[in-house]
């Protein structure tokens, strides 16, 4: 028993010092919720921060909803003071994990997995599903992933007035570029 | 026994290390921003109603400004509620930086063309400086006057100024508030009832009753009116309703004219004859 508990311990330590964490504070995610013949809606946010733990397949990001920029100012305005709130609810969280994910497998060439976690968006939390893209480059990964969010499933509210202009599913793209801490 | 009870411990706490690691890795990236954010979203257009706000167009953002007064409701059915004479205030406003933007109008009152130089010298951060400072200027052109009925008149007499300060502050969500220092200065005034420099202390402020809503009212006291003048310090009262690109401002205010300098010397309503109704309409490009 204690010889067990010994090795789980070194085991445990091991894994934890010798555990790779890529990071980026620089990641961008990009969504666009247009309609056709209207006002193009997209927002671009170039700095969006990410951590993958390649010990665990973790993979947990941050962003900022002020630094979401539009083309129009008044656009970005309505957004952050009438959709997003964001004053109350100034940052949307991921905290999840790469489902079966193995650092070694890594390569130039693109692999995909499942990405399952918590998305936290004005608020609200919901469980996604959705794929991401890695590829190894000379030490760098880069992490891709397209997905659909659904303002209603987070408590945004859009007005009658507007609803046709805005588009129901908001197709959201990310492009993280992480590097060794 | 000791060892192995502490190695447990120690188990036990790796294993907890790994239930919150995803928080834990959520945690190092949630650091405070470095740089102090400014406060948006003050006021919903660049007026409160009459009186300018302390919003500015974004830079490049060109605002088409259409406003009417309508005639004096109190007359009521003599003149259609105020439906018979409406004065009109067209008008185009440019942002030329974030900071700086330049308006030209053109008003039924005198056939005046007023230009509007606008500038933000401070602005309101989060967790920071506490107020939006702005400055105000106008210059405004009176081309009603006739040489026919005034021989002697020259240019300089069509010409009127006004210079504010804008100081405001957003206190919450739905409440913002403004005070503003104002100077005019006419070139032809009645000396009897006006006085050529005239000094003014102006609030105003609006609560948000909805997202897309808020109700404003503005008041701003004559420091220095003749006594005995026939007018009154003006008041206004609105309601902004907002709609994505257009942004609608109904108004109650005792001054029919709208060009600043009228407003701030002119104003006649005195609660039981001259209330106002009107609007100004925006709309961003």
């Amino acid at each position: 028993m204690k010889k067990i508990s010994l090795l789980l311990l070194l085991f445990l330590i091991g894994n934890y010092c010798f555990s790779q964490k890529m990071i980026t504070r620089t990641g961008k995610i990009t969504f666009e919720a247009s309609m056709p013949s209207f006002e193009e809606i997209k927002a671009t946010n170039n700095s969006a921060s990410c951590i993958l733990d390649e010990s665990t397949g973790d993979f947990v990001a941050l962003v900022l909803i002020k630094s979401f920029k539009f083309k129009a100012p008044l656009m970005e305005e309505h957004f952050n003071e009438n959709y997003m709130e964001s004053n109350t609810f100034p940052k949307a969280t991921f905290k999840g994990k790469i489902q079966n994910f193995d650092a070694k497998k890594l390569s130039a060439t693109k692999s995909t997995y499942d990405l399952q976690g918590d998305l936290t968006i004005h608020g609200v939390t919901k469980k996604i599903n959705t794929k991401i893209n890695l590829v190894l480059n000379s030490g760098k990964i880069t992490a891709t992933s397209n997905f659909d969010i659904h303002p209603q499933d987070y408590n945004i509210e859009i007005p009658n007035l507007v609803k046709d202009k805005i588009a129901k599913n908001v197709n959201t793209i990310i492009n993280f570029i992480l590097e060794p801490q | 026994m000791k060892i192995h009870k502490i190695i447990i411990c120690t188990l036990f706490l790796f294993s907890l290390q790994t239930a919150m690691a995803q928080d834990d890795l959520l945690g190092q990236l949630d650091t405070k921003p470095v740089k102090k954010e400014a406060v948006t979203a003050t006021f919903k257009a660049l007026q409160i109603a009459n009186l300018q706000s302390t919003k500015l167009p974004a830079k490049g953002e060109f605002y088409l400004l259409i406003s009417h007064r309508f005639g004096d409701l109190t007359e009521g059915l003599q003149n259609f509620f105020g439906l018979d004479n409406a004065n009109t205030k067209i008008g185009g406003i440019y942002g030329i930086a974030d900071w700086l933007s330049v308006g030209l109008s053109r008003h039924t009152f005198q056939k005046n063309y007023e230009t509007a130089l606008k500038y933000r010298l401070a602005n309101q951060l989060e967790g920071g400086f506490p107020v939006t400072i702005v400055g105000y200027n106008t210059f405004d052109v009176n081309t009603e006057l006739s040489k026919d009925d005034y021989p002697s008149l020259q240019f300089s007499n069509r010409l009127a100024y006004s210079a504010q300060l804008l100081i405001s502050r957003k206190m919450s969500e739905s409440l913002s508030l403004e005070l503003a220092p104002i100077f005019t200065h006419k070139n032809l005034y009645n000396n009897v009832s006006e006085n050529a420099n005239l000094m003014l202390l102006g609030f105003g402020g609006r609560y948000k009753l909805s997202k897309r809503l808020s109700l404003n009212l503005e008041y701003d006291t004559r420091l220095n009116a003749k006594e005995d003048n026939p007018y009154q310090n003006p008041i206004t009262l609105g309601l902004d309703i907002e709609t994505g690109g257009h942004i609608f401002q109904l108004v109650f205010s005792n001054s029919q004219a709208m060009n600043d300098v009228t407003v701030f010397n002119n104003s006649t309503g005195n609660g039981s004859k001259g209330i106002f109704f009107g609007f100004n309409m925006y709309r961003v490009f």
